[in-house]
């Protein structure tokens, strides 16, 4: 089964949302923003709604949306793992890190595993350089990694 | 506030608010700009526009920069050429170096500022494009490697035309112009009218599919022939080929440089190899190609032999509401002069001949013309029984203007759901039939709650008294009831559009074409007359009439009862006047509506029929009876440019000129009166209109006194009102002719006046052997009865679907499914059809297209006048619908 389908979108829960704001431009972004802290990202077909409450075109809705690098079309994981590839993680094997958690994950850069679970992004620093190479996974930091913690990090995590 | 800057050492000033560009313009110092548009809102998106702020060293964008008290700007400082170098190399590094390919050649702005700064192939990296973008669609290439991300695109989209189906998508290196979802163009809401690819700088947006490629020498200011609106186009000509056309560009007028796709890729029907090329003689069951002479002589001799046998009462002419006013003229000086008879028609009559009767009583005058740009002033807009998506875009792209931008409110009365109502307030669906009913109900609350124009009604109006006393019966209650609109709900619009100010209103053959026609008008009339929006900028009544030369073949008097200029055919003092200038008396009785015509012919005794530019086969009612009649005629002449259904009919084909290969005048909704230019030499040995009607006439013996264009026009200019001054371009410059026109044609003899209320509805006829209502309706993508837009090879290979569109109930309730081939079965006909299931129409309502000359939709109705004006009813008529077996 595909889980990232939008079958068990929330219509009355969307509908909600869309109509406790009206036909201005200025509610968009906190909307968008509703609206994916909801259902965790914009679902595609949730944009001509959104444009007819507010009297926007779509295509101005969607361009809103594809702008910011914070609000998602697609489904994301549970857990966000980042990747740090920053100058001190690179030096200490921070490219090795990064495709290891790929091969981990089963997905690359941006994307987000079938079970909904994980969603893969680098970044380039968190600030414990002293800790290199390092990941985060969900809110928790993990430092001075190599292959083998980062393999029983996922098998504790469930990756 | 005037306000005083330095620009490139010359001191200039403007008022407050102004670009530095603008004023720079105006005081003749050229700025470059390749985002900047001069209807577009300003981006400062491309940034060629650059100056330098002598005081602070800063680098400004002109196009969005308001002048200051004491700037000094340098427009071109070493710094600003620089600096503008850099930004054209940027873009070209991500741009190819494909213009010797490039369709755009020439005409591509990027490529011609480069030429301008000096700048060859970039040194730059190249930074890689997306390629070019595979449609289905046969209008529109987008060739994204090309774009520079100007959003020109993007706002012409938005605020032109209104659509806004496009935006930018993503960000950074990945942002280009997209629609929603990245869909191609045919999966998304685009209308295909071109606006994007007219203003695209670039070789990104081009035309698809075009004739013929490449730079053209010449291009020719006209009109476009399809709907009423007058568009200005620009036809590009090469070797006697129309090769693009593109909305004419007037910076000094208010006009929008939009068009609609008919307009932008639906022209193509000029070189049509339909076209008819050589006069045609039917010789047993077959045409054969004949001289000009022979055709001439046959049809003449045909005309005179039915006149001397059977009188000139057996003869019948209709005019075209495709022809120019000069054709229209000449035309109604043949029948009336050379055959002397008054059965004349032209095919708009079908739709308003009731409804000029009407605004003749109340106005004095049966024309009412607004200049339709003053709709972006109005308050409110109430459009009626119209959908200007279809029937008259550009009025659609003002009145979404209008709502969008500049704050109208606006209500639709119709029974479809069309698209305005994604912009409207208010929608109100009256059951079928009882618009009038509404309408009236409207005026009552209005005299009830005090809302009048009290000064407007008495100082300039007459019969308030009959009005306001043939309302005192009307029950809102009852009213409720019969149109299903709640009592409340009608309080509300009566207030809104009583109070709004300037409150327009928007109506077409929803309403006037109803049996009920002429009250619908009557209605709408005493709305606009208590609220005083008849003289009102911004107010007043926009008829949307439907070819492009409906008003000017009424003005022309190609009517049964009116002669030019509305001048009453039973009237001897008008008759007197026109006798004295074409030395024959018209005849007194008023002659057959195109549809007694059609009676007529198959009762015998109209015998002779000579038919220009219209084709009743697919645009009259009742098709096998209008089939019947023409084949009981002893002889029928057609004249047009494509071999039609109706042609088949004739025993001589006269091969017409199409309006890119002639000149004259067309006059639009809006009154004005608009000139066409020749392009192109004639095709083959097609001939304008005017000349085979006079031609005709001299073979009939009765030469009409003109050798040119320019003498018909004096004589038109002497006897028709509006049209005084028109003949007289020879001393005014070409844009100033195009303003002569007539826009506010009101009656300057008498005050208007109200008409009584009338509100009792026609019976309901419940018939059920056909249950279901059917209702025609244009389609974006064709136009009129079709047989000019089907043979756009473009038009017809986009859209060649029939769709009957049905409610879901009553798709349910048979069973039928979307995609599922049926039979629309009237009382006089049907037809087959697929279906399409929609919540446009109400339940019990059925939406057939109009335009398929092939399948003509209107044939299925009955022909027989429902009403005083004389014209059939040919907006509703009762169906039903059968599942198809097998094929068919």
């Amino acid at each position: 089964m595909n889980k990232k389908s939008e079958v068990e979108i929330d219509q009355k829960k969307l509908q909600d949302l869309i109509t406790h704001y009206n036909q201005e431009r200025w509610p968009l972004i906190p909307l968008l923003q509703k609206i994916q802290d909801e259902f965790g990202y914009i679902f595609p077909s949730s944009i001509p709604l959104i444009a007819r409450r507010l009297k926007l075109h779509p295509s101005e809705v969607q361009g809103v949306i594809s702008f910011y690098a914070q609000l998602y079309t697609e489904p994301r994981g549970r857990k966000t793992v980042r990747v740090c590839r920053g100058t001190a993680c690179h030096v200490r094997g921070g490219k090795t890190i990064l495709k290891q958690t790929k091969e981990h994950l089963g997905i690359d850069e941006g994307e987000t595993t079938d079970d909904l679970e994980y969603t893969l992004e680098t970044v380039a620093c968190i600030g414990v350089c002293a800790l290199a190479p390092t990941i985060v996974i969900g809110h928790q930091v993990y430092g001075n990694l190599n292959p083998q913690k980062l393999g029983q990090l996922f098998k504790r995590n469930g990756g | 506030m005037l306000v005083t800057i330095t620009i490139d050492q010359r001191e200039v000033s403007g008022h407050a608010g102004m670009t530095i560009l603008e004023l720079a313009r105006e005081s003749g110092i050229n700025i470059p700009t390749i985002c900047e548009h001069p209807q577009l809102t300003p981006l400062g998106g491309c940034r060629i526009c650059l100056v330098e702020n002598e005081q602070t060293g800063v680098l400004l964008a002109s196009c969005v920069t308001p002048i200051a008290p004491g700037m000094i700007i340098n427009t071109v400082s070493d710094r600003v050429l620089e600096h503008r170098k850099m930004i054209l190399k940027l873009m070209l590094a991500s741009h190819p170096d494909s213009c010797l390919v490039c369709d755009k050649g020439n005409n591509c702005q990027l490529r011609q500022l480069a030429a301008d700064l000096g700048i060859g192939l970039v040194e730059l990296d190249r930074i890689p494009q997306p390629a070019i973008v595979e449609e289905l669609n046969p209008f529109i290439l987008r060739d994204m490697s090309k774009c520079i991300l100007c959003a020109r695109c993007i706002r012409a989209c938005r605020e032109l035309v209104v659509e806004g189906v496009l935006d930018y998508f993503g960000r950074g290196f990945k942002t280009k112009p997209a629609t929603l979802y990245d869909f191609p163009l045919e999966n998304s809401e685009c209308t295909f009218c071109g606006a994007c690819v007219a203003l695209c700088p670039t070789g990104a947006l081009t035309e698809k599919e075009e004739m013929y490629r490449g730079a053209t020498g010449h291009a020719v200011e006209t009109i476009c022939p399809y709907c009423s609106c007058g568009c200005h186009i620009s036809l590009e000509i090469k070797d006697n080929m129309v090769v693009r056309v593109k909305p004419s560009v007037d910076n000094a007028d208010s006009r929008l440089e939009a068009l609609c796709v008919k307009g932008s890729y639906g022209l193509d029907f000029i070189h049509s190899p339909d076209r008819l090329t050589k006069p045609l003689i039917k010789k047993g069951e077959h045409f054969e190609e004949a001289t000009w002479e022979e055709a001439l002589n046959v049809t003449a001799g045909a005309l005179k032999q039915i006149k001397t046998e059977h009188g000139s009462a057996s003869l019948a002419v209709f005019g075209s509401v495709n022809c120019t006013n000069e054709e229209n003229y000449l035309l109604q000086r043949f029948a009336r002069g050379v055959l002397g008879t008054n059965n004349i028609d032209n095919g708009s009559s079908l739709e308003h001949a009731a409804t000029r009767r009407v605004i003749k009583n109340s106005l004095g005058f049966p024309g009412i013309n607004y200049s339709f740009t003053d709709l972006e002033q109005a308050d409110l807009i109430l459009v009626v029984g119209a959908d200007p998506k279809t029937s008259a875009p550009l009025v659609n792209y003002l009145l979404k203007r209008a709502v969008k931008f500049y704050g109208a409110k606006l209500i639709l009365i119709d029974p479809r759901k069309t698209e305005l109502f994604y912009l409207t307030d208010h929608w109100l669906q009256p059951k079928i039939g009882t618009d009038f009913v509404l309408l009236n109900s409207l005026a009552k609350i209005i005299i009830a709650e005090n809302w009048i124009d009290h000064e407007f009604v008495a100082r300039k109006t007459e019969n308030y008294a009959a009005l306001a006393k043939s309302l005192e019966n009307l029950s809102l209650s009852q009213v409720e009831a019969v149109t299903g609109i709640a009592e409340e709900q009608m309080h509300l619009i009566a207030r809104l559009y009583a109070t709004a100010g300037k409150a327009a209103i928007v109506f077409g053959t929803g309403i006037t074409q109803q049996a009920r026609g002429k009250e619908n008008v009557r209605a709408l009339l005493n709305l606009a007359l208590l609220t005083g929006n008849i003289w009102r900028k911004g107010g007043g009544l926009h008829l949307l009439q439907k070819e492009c030369n409906a008003q000017g073949a009424c003005d022309m008097g190609t009517l049964p009862t009116f002669l030019p200029g509305y001048q009453p055919i039973d009237d001897p003092h008008a008759r007197a006047v026109f006798a004295e200038c074409w030395q024959v008396e018209p005849p007194a009785k008023p002659g057959l509506t195109a549809s007694e015509t059609i009676f007529q012919a198959k009762a015998g005794i109209i015998k002779g029929l000579y038919i220009t530019g219209e084709n009743p086969l697919a645009s009259f009612p009742h098709s096998a009876l209008v089939k019947e009649a023409l084949e009981s005629l002893d002889f029928l002449v057609v004249q047009d440019l494509f071999l039609t259904e109706t042609a088949r009919q004739a025993k001589v084909v006269l091969p017409a000129a199409s309006f890119a290969e002639k000149e004259g005048t067309f006059t639009n909704l809006e009154g004005k009166v608009q000139k066409i230019r020749q392009a192109i030499k004639p095709l083959g040995q097609s001939r304008p209109d005017w000349q085979i009607i006079l031609q005709l006439a001299a073979a009939l013996g009765h030469p009409m006194p003109f050798t040119s264009l320019e003498e018909v026009k004096e004589e038109m200019s002497e006897l028709i009102l509006f049209y005084e001054n028109y003949a007289n371009e020879k001393d005014v410059e070409e844009k100033e002719f195009w303003e002569t026109g007539t826009t506010h044609r009101l009656p300057l003899r008498k005050f208007p006046g109200f008409s009584p209320a009338e509100y009792s509805t026609l019976p309901v006829e419940t018939d059920d052997e056909f249950p279901l209502t059917l209702l025609t309706e244009n389609t974006s993508f064709h136009f009129g009865s079709g047989s000019r837009s089907s043979r756009s090879s473009r038009l017809s290979k986009f859209d060649s679907s029939f769709l009957v569109r049905i409610n879901e109930v009553d798709a349910q309730k048979m069973g039928l499914f979307t995609g599922e081939q049926v039979r629309v079965i009237s009382a006089v006909g049907q037809l087959p059809a697929t279906v399409e299931i929609t919540d446009v129409v109400p339940e019990g309502v059925v939406l057939l297209p109009r335009s398929r000359p092939d399948r003509p939709a209107i044939g299925l109705f009955s022909l027989y006048p429902a009403n005083e004006g004389k014209i059939p009813t040919a907006k509703t008529c009762h169906v039903r619908i059968e599942r198809s077996l097998g094929h068919e």
